[in-house]
């Protein structure tokens, strides 16, 4: 309080005289200072405002000095301490930050509040250390990594996708969101969203937030049940680059219900709208939401032909051949350098169609089929296909029920092809017969450093000249890489991607 | 499932741990899958171990060769791979349980397949056995309306309620054991549920374990490598000591050497130094020596200098004084000098309050000068418009008197060449023709003709070669000025036209269009005057200067040799220009009357000139007039300055010819002729008194004549009278016979 004081003396040496010990210290800053009083003599201000004593009158302040032993010069702030600390308390009201000096600035988002409002400070302050505070008071858990690295889109994207997460369809004010809107544009890059709240059919029951507990007669009444529509959120997000969504319900405990999981067809169709119209877009997400052929067919059919969407991620859906052949048609009209459909329902047909598709494309580097029916018709496609393609990298087949015939074909292709690096065939059936072949096409392959054939029934020594092949192609991948960090990271980025699979 | 423990173990040397490590879970783990593949696990560690080892034979030979190059490399290399293989395992053993649900994920999908398929076949065969049923009790429906009697009725109602109760019971049954196995499925999956939290539990783990092994094993190698670093690094040390030792000790032996060297080469400079020393003192007594004589010499000069100083000094004082009194003098003269000024400022002040008086007063009289002279002036102009006029009147006057006189004198010629001619044809019987004088023709007093405007010169040069083309032959000699002839009118009169042509850019545009409909001539007639007032062309003599430039260019241009030639003609003309100037303002009078004559000359004097001269080649280039005419504005500007002073005298008439002139008419008829006359006069008076004797004998003769007529008469009157018939002898008879 004294320091508020002494920076009204400094600021104005009418208001001095009047200031006393016990004034409020916003009232000392903010108050009228016109028609108060001066003082007759303005040199003692300065000699005075040395004092720890301010308020008190010439003589007493005299006495004062007198008998302060602890008195020290270094007690008193500088002038710009005080006001930088003002400026700190009434920021809210009044934000200055770009006029001050670098260093000033340095000092004021040091003691900002995390809890100012957004529509302050969102656009105003670009310091990383600000917004470092503002999620660690929010989260306990922070990744920066997996925000590129930037603590204000951090904050930004992990804000929005909490509203979205809490937004209930016809209760939350859509406003909530679109108001945000304008804040998080220029920093949002990527939404993460792993629940959505269907619409609260019984509000005199629920509360918001709260999941719907109400009988199986909402059958019946399917429309209700879409949940918030992203096209707005999109449309407004000039750097979008990442969507990632699950259309799912989270602890909803005994609330269970089939009715919380449904993907609606106007939810369908509102997203690939939303989709279609981002030309920003480069990874989309689509996991865990009971997406079928219809659905994902509607999607894939929005993002023909975009400009620059390199990633698709259908795993864990419903999806069946049909859908497969509307990726495959994907495959031919964008430039995916990444397909994820693991866990679904592709079936020989399906893998057919993809690999007609990958026979000619030259932009996919990835593609993943795990856990999906494809059998050995759809094996021995996709081998046909690999003979032509001169593009993909990685191929995940495990978990497709294949057996040797695939494996012969795979042989064949593991002694003409240069580009595959890796390769997983585990959890099929290849036997030993088919170990045998591959290890041969193995003895010709000098490129692929990893496959996998776990759990294939392979004889296990097979497996091990397998597993020396991959190492001797490892070490020239190493020493034609002439970096050995190269060669680390490489295995350490390969390790989680199977984790995950 | 691994216990922790099976981590403390683990040794540097890292393979055969790795494989009891994975060995360890495998075995006791309650899912055979896992166990398989644990087991198939070990044997893939146990193979690569062996392969490891065969490799690292291969790397050992490879170090081998290369085992100068460095310690810390080789154990890099290992550390490298051996943690290579600890993240691939470690991986591998982490990612062993997502492969091991996957397959038992697919076994059980291909499981429920199978059980869902037995199940729709079941359900279709209660379906179709019941529809049997179904179809057979709404059979018996029929049936039991056409029974009538109660008793059957009811017979056939019980056993349609049996039959119902019967498929009811059949439904039931089917519900209740789907219930049952859905109850089932719940249990299992929840017991799934159990499963996959246990498995990601040992997932946790083994991520957790691998995370501290592959730290551990990290820390390990690290140290290792710094170990290995460390080693090197003393190994270098070490082998730099010796070096450094072998290389001081070959330094101090050298210094020795070197000390040695030293000593020796101090000896001997000794040795020099003291022969130096010796040769140097030697040196320095004699130079002492010769430095004592200087010394004394000097010392003698010494005493001379102090006597010249004394003298000197003397010298100096007996000046000082002398100056001093000077000084003393000066003061005075300053003092007076100072009076002076200022008596001499007072003087300047007076002089400067005069001065200024007399400006004033300088002014005034100025003004009242100058006022003076302007009335002066005012009365100088109306002198002069007096003068003009009185001017005028006079040359009227004179002009009238002349013409009077001149009337006078002509009556006279004529009367005398009438006399003449009398003369010449009656009297001498000579054909006459009548004498030419030029002053015959003269009408008023004769003056130079006055100088021409250059366009009325043009405009008649026009309106002359117009005429001359119309009528070529017809047209009588005539003659121009007598100004410079060397040119031919056609030549000037091209030069004019081209002249016209090519400094179109000095006319002004609005005259331009004002020209367009005019006539050919007119239009070139004030073109060119446009041209020449740009020129500044005001007088004829000027437009032949100007033509005559042209050709003197073209000559010039012809032969450059002719330039000074020209140059000098050209001053010569000009000067004779002026002569002309002065000489011809003579016969005032006669100047309307002569200028059709000199016209009439000019061109007679010209076409001569044409037929002398071949007409010039055209060889003026339309190019160069601009030259040329630039060259020739430069040119005028000159004498136009210095002919200015003699314009004014214009007027003055030039009477040097009008004494000539009625010389002349007073000698119209020659003295010869007068002789003639004079001598025929004589002859004829003498002619004369022989015709008055003849008529005077005439005279005589006609009376005498009358005389004897008269006495004839008497004669007859006297016969025929009749006295004489009367008389024999008649007197008649008498006379008349002499008579016969």
């Amino acid at each position: 309080m004294q320091d508020t004081v002494t920076t009204s003396a400094l600021l104005d040496p009418s208001h001095s005289s009047v200031s006393t010990q016990d004034k409020s210290s916003t009232g000392g800053h903010t108050s009228s200072t016109g028609p108060q009083p001066s003082k007759p003599s303005i040199t003692p201000v300065p000699a005075k405002s040395r004092n720890s004593h301010p308020g008190a009158n010439f003589h007493r302040m005299r006495r004062i000095i007198a008998e302060d032993p602890e008195w020290s010069l270094a007690i008193v702030p500088l002038l710009t301490e005080l006001c930088i600390q003002h400026i700190i308390r009434n920021f809210q009201k009044n934000p200055i930050l770009k006029q001050m000096l670098p260093e000033h600035q340095q000092k004021v988002l040091n003691h900002l509040s995390p809890d100012l409002p957004l529509a302050v400070t969102a656009n105003l302050i670009d310091n990383e250390n600000y917004w470092f505070r503002c999620c660690m008071q929010r989260w306990p858990v922070c990744h920066v990594a997996h925000h590129g690295g930037s603590w204000k889109r951090m904050f930004f994207e992990r804000h929005l996708e909490n509203l979205l997460k809490h937004f209930i369809p016809g209760t939350t004010d859509p406003a909530v969101i679109l108001d945000l809107l304008p804040l998080c544009r220029n920093y949002v890059r990527r939404v993460h969203v792993d629940q959505f709240l269907p619409p609260v059919r019984l509000p005199a029951q629920l509360r918001p937030g709260d999941q719907s507990d109400s009988g199986s007669e909402g059958e019946m009444e399917e429309p209700p049940v879409d949940h918030y529509q992203l096209g707005d959120l999109v449309a407004g997000l000039s750097h979008l680059e990442e969507l990632d969504l699950v259309y799912d319900v989270k602890d909803c405990g005994m609330n269970f219900e089939w009715n919380l999981f449904l993907f609606t067809y106007r939810d369908c169709h509102s997203l690939a709208a939303a989709i279609k119209a981002c030309h920003t877009l480069k990874i989309f997400k689509l996991t865990r939401s009971k997406v079928d052929d219809d659905k994902a067919r509607i999607i894939i059919r929005s993002l023909l032909d975009h400009p620059v969407l390199e990633e698709l991620d259908l795993s864990h859906n419903l999806i069946g051949d049909r859908g497969a052949r509307g990726a495959a048609k994907l495959l031919s009209h964008s430039r995916l350098r990444v397909l994820n459909l693991a866990n679904n329902q592709v079936r020989a047909a399906g893998a057919q169609s993809l690999a007609h598709a990958l026979a000619h494309n030259t932009n996919l580097i990835s593609l993943n089929l795990r856990l999906n029916c494809i059998e050995d018709e759809g094996g021995q496609a996709l081998a046909h296909a690999l003979q032509t393609n001169k593009c993909l990298t990685t191929l995940h087949l495990g978990g497709n029920e294949l057996s040797e015939p695939t494996a012969t074909l795979l042989s064949q292709v593991l002694a003409i092809n240069t580009t595959l690096t890796s390769i997983n065939l585990s959890c099929n059936h290849i036997g030993l017969d088919g170990g045998k072949q591959l290890l041969e096409g193995m003895s010709d392959n000098k490129t692929l450093l990893e496959f996998d054939l776990r759990l294939s029934d392979v004889a296990q020594e097979s497996e091990y000249l397998i597993g020396q092949a991959l190492y001797a192609n490892r070490e020239a991948a190493r020493q034609r890489a002439l970096n050995p960090s190269h060669f680390m990271s490489t295995i350490t980025a390969n390790g989680p991607e199977n984790s995950v699979g | 499932m691994n216990p922790p423990g099976s981590l403390a173990d683990l040794d540097p040397n890292l393979d055969e741990h790795l494989s009891t490590q994975i060995l360890a879970p495998s075995v006791h783990s309650d899912n055979p899958q896992e166990r398989i593949q644990a087991r198939r696990l070990r044997i893939a560690a146990r193979l690569e171990a062996r392969r490891r080892e065969a490799l690292g034979e291969y790397l050992d030979g490879k170090k081998e060769s290369e085992e100068d190059q460095s310690k810390s490399y080789k154990q890099k290399e290992e550390s490298r791979l051996k943690l290579a293989k600890l993240l691939l395992c470690g991986t591998e053993l982490v990612t062993n349980i997502q492969v091991a649900i996957d397959t038992r994920e697919i076994h059980r999908r291909v499981e429920e397949e199978e059980i869902k398929r037995q199940r729709i076949e079941k359900l279709e065969n209660e379906v179709k056995t019941s529809q049997d049923k179904f179809d057979e009790i709404t059979s018996k429906w029929e049936e039991g309306k056409q029974k009538r009697i109660p008793q059957e009725l009811w017979e056939m109602l019980n056993t349609q309620q049996l039959h119902c109760a019967g498929l009811l019971e059949d439904k039931n049954k089917l519900i209740s054991e789907l219930q049952q196995e859905l109850k089932t499925k719940d249990d299992q999956y929840v017991k799934d549920l159990k499963k996959q939290s246990d498995d990601i539990c040992l997932l946790l783990e083994r991520m957790e374990q691998q995370v501290k092994n592959v730290m551990k094993t990290f820390r390990e190698e690290l140290y290792h490598i710094e170990k290995a670093f460390e080693v090197e690094r003393q190994e270098l040390l070490a082998s730099n000591k010796k070096k450094w030792e072998r290389a001081l000790q070959a330094h101090n032996a050298k210094e020795l050497e070197y000390l040695t060297n030293r000593m020796k080469k101090v000896e001997d400079y000794e040795k020099q130094l003291n022969r130096q020393r010796i040769r140097d003192c030697e040196e320095y007594n004699t130079i002492k020596i010769k430095l004592e004589q200087d010394v004394q010499i000097l010392e003698q000069q010494l005493q001379q200098r102090k006597a010249i100083y004394q003298l000197n000094q003397e010298k100096l004082e007996y000046n000082l004084q002398v100056l001093k009194k000077r000084d003393e003098e000066s003061t005075v003269i300053k003092s007076q000098q100072k009076r002076k000024i200022n008596r001499l400022r007072d003087t300047l002040n007076n002089l400067r309050s005069k001065y200024a008086k007399q400006i004033k007063q300088f002014q005034e009289e100025n003004q009242s000068l100058t006022l003076d002279y302007q009335r002066l002036v005012l009365q100088f102009k109306e002198l002069q418009k007096a003068m003009r006029h009185f001017a005028l009147i006079d040359d009227e006057k004179f002009r009238e008197i002349w013409l009077m006189n001149e009337e006078e004198a002509k009556d006279l010629i004529a009367r005398a060449f009438d006399v003449d001619r009398i003369i010449h044809t009656h009297h001498l019987g000579l054909p006459w023709t009548a004498p030419d004088f030029w002053f015959l023709k003269n009408v008023g007093p004769i003056s130079q003709q006055p100088q021409k405007s250059a366009t009325q010169i043009v405009e008649e040069m026009l309106m002359h070669t117009e005429e001359e083309e119309a009528e070529e032959a017809a047209s009588e000699p005539e003659s121009y000025l007598d100004l410079p002839k060397q040119i031919s009118e056609k030549t000037t009169k091209r030069i004019l036209m081209l002249l016209c042509d090519e400094s179109g850019f000095l006319v002004e545009s609005k005259l331009l269009s004002l020209l367009l409909p005019l006539e050919q001539n007119e239009c070139y007639l004030l073109r060119l005057d446009a041209i020449f007032s740009a020129l500044g062309i005001e007088s004829e003599d000027d437009l032949y200067k100007l033509v005559n430039f042209f050709l003197k260019y073209r000559a010039h241009r012809l032969s450059s040799s002719l330039q000074i030639e020209s140059c000098s003609q050209a001053s010569t003309e000009k000067a004779s220009m002026e002569e002309t100037s002065m000489g011809s303002e003579l016969e005032l009078a006669e100047q309307t009357e002569m200028e059709g004559e000199k016209e009439e000359g000019l061109v007679e004097g010209e076409k001569e000139e044409e037929e002398e001269t071949p007409p010039y080649p055209w060889v003026i280039h339309p190019n160069d007039v601009v030259k040329i005419l630039e060259a020739f504005v430069m040119g005028l500007k000159k004498p136009r300055d210095s002919r200015a002073p003699p314009r004014v005298q214009k007027n003055v008439r030039n009477n040097s010819k009008d004494s000539e002139y009625w010389q002349a008419l007073t000698t119209v008829i020659p003295s010869s002729k007068q002789n003639l006359w004079d001598a025929l006069y004589t002859a004829l008076e003498k002619y004369h008194i022989v015709l008055t004797q003849r008529a005077k004998l005439l005279q005589e003769n006609s009376s005498l004549e009358q005389q004897n007529t008269e006495l004839q008469a008497l004669l007859q009157q006297y016969l025929n009278s009749k006295i004489n018939s009367e008389l024999q002898v008649p007197p008649t008879q008498v006379l008349w016979v002499p008579k016969k």
